[in-house]
């Protein structure tokens, strides 16, 4: 089952954190249509944080069709198909630049130094993914 | 349903000046409300109010649409307290102070009272002046909660614990709301914790409610905003544009809250001070504390604005 993390304090507020672990899993494909969540009462508690919390996330996910809830049986992935909105996707990473941008422009650091930057980070993460499911490889006989 | 109001209530000690100088809310089922406030700001005389320890002097307080002065044992018998300093009889083993609870409260729920002294490896023989602090504080925990209160009132629960006992006593707290979803009035000094928990904040300052809102609300409707004083800015210009909720002054630079977007509080900084180059962030809510309480805020009108409607 997938392992939801929040940090109080963050930028959002929880039930956000909530909503947007849950609907980058399901864009990501770690979580597929039909699987499980936890239940509201079981997260509440991995989580440590107030079950109302946790109800307006779901509601509000469910609201936005990502999710079901199916009386008796637990919350789903709803089988509707659902990759996030590019236009969304594109939103929040505008705020992320943002900060990047002001902070380099801060410390007078021009724009291709910034480019190149992001190249380079992006070949070390693809680098660290591609290690990661060798590793996950070898540990299946 | 309204499980609690609070009515323009003051209260002063001897003839010092008021702690309370009019404090409204209310409190729906269901709801679990963090109070927030500096030390003094008058949390603990709120709550030792509901509880009907002490008298409103102005206004008015029910609990349950009841007195708690006038029906007391009724009011009583119906909430969960832990003090902040809560004393439970010394002299007395773990099991004896259980006993004389649960004697005390018809509702006690032994399946409950045993489930959490088991979930908190309470020992039953020991006396409780041998207790550590924080197996103290899960003893009063547990007798303010196995009567199932209708409301939990709890003044600083965590206050003196350790972080393991604090986080333990947060996943008590957060399946006995999944179990019997009680109304909490609790006080903290501990944001984290607060965002946790509660569902709406009401800060007092000044004697009064100075924000009432949903966390969540709260959270998404605030920035800040750090300039640097000058010729052009100063707190009162910065107090006199919309959306500016409170100025700080703090080591040569004005940290200013508004109840605005980030991009929107940047924006009136740009269009009414000149103010390029600014940055304003969202704030959690340890931030909003300090920026609020450690600063000038505008008295009056803007208060009310920040009430639920």
């Amino acid at each position: 089952m997938i392992q939801l993390h929040i940090v109080p304090g963050d930028e959002l507020p929880i039930y956000r954190q909530i909503m947007r672990q849950v609907t980058d899993a399901v864009a990501g494909g770690r979580l597929r249509t039909g699987e499980k969540l936890p239940s509201q009462r079981e997260l509440a508690e991995q989580l440590v944080v107030s079950p109302l919390t946790v109800k307006k996330a779901y509601d509000e996910l469910e609201r936005q069709g990502l999710i079901s809830t199916q009386r008796g049986r637990g919350t789903f992935v709803s089988t509707a198909e659902r990759p996030i909105d590019p236009e969304l996707q594109r939103e929040r990473l505008h705020g992320a630049v943002r900060r990047l941008l002001s902070q380099a422009h801060l410390a007078n650091i021009e724009l291709d130094v910034v480019v190149a930057l992001l190249h380079e980070v992006d070949e070390e993460l693809r680098a660290e993914r591609a290690r990661r499911a060798e590793l996950g490889n070898d540990s299946t006989p | 349903m309204k499980i609690a109001e609070f009515n323009d209530v003051h209260r002063a000690y001897g003839r010092g000046k008021d702690v309370l100088a009019g404090v409204d809310f209310s409190l729906e089922a269901g709801q679990i409300v963090a109070l927030l406030g500096k030390n003094g700001a008058g949390k603990t005389t709120l709550l030792r109010i509901a509880m009907g320890l002490l008298e409103t002097q102005r206004g008015s307080v029910r609990i349950f649409g009841l007195d708690p002065r006038k029906d007391a044992v009724e009011v009583k018998r119906r909430i969960g307290y832990v003090a902040e300093d809560q004393i439970l009889p010394g002299f007395l083993r773990v099991s004896e102070v259980l006993e004389l609870h649960r004697s005390l409260f018809p509702t006690w729920d032994d399946e409950l009272a045993r489930r959490l002294a088991e979930r908190f490896d309470l020992p039953a023989r020991p006396k409780v002046k041998t207790l550590s602090k924080g197996q103290a504080r899960q003893v009063a925990l547990l007798c303010a909660v196995a009567p199932r209160p209708e409301l939990l009132i709890l003044d600083e629960p965590a206050g003196g614990l350790d972080p393991a006992a604090r986080r333990e006593f947060l996943e008590t707290s957060i399946r006995l709301l999944n179990e019997a979803g009680t109304t909490i009035l609790f006080s903290s000094h501990y944001m984290s914790d607060v965002e946790r928990m509660a569902d709406r904040v009401v800060m007092i300052h000044d004697g009064r409610v100075l924000i009432d809102n949903e966390l969540d609300a709260l959270r998404e409707s605030y920035s800040l905003a750090l300039l640097n004083g000058g010729a052009h800015v100063d707190q009162e210009k910065l107090l006199a544009l919309d959306g500016c909720f409170a100025v700080r002054e703090r080591a040569g630079s004005l940290h200013a809250i508004f109840q605005l977007d980030p991009q929107e509080s940047e924006a009136v900084l740009e269009r009414e001070l000149g103010a390029v180059d600014v940055r304003a962030t969202r704030i959690a809510l340890e931030e909003m504390f300090i920026e609020l309480l450690g600063g000038t805020v505008p008295s009056g009108g803007k208060r009310g604005e920040v009430r639920p409607s």
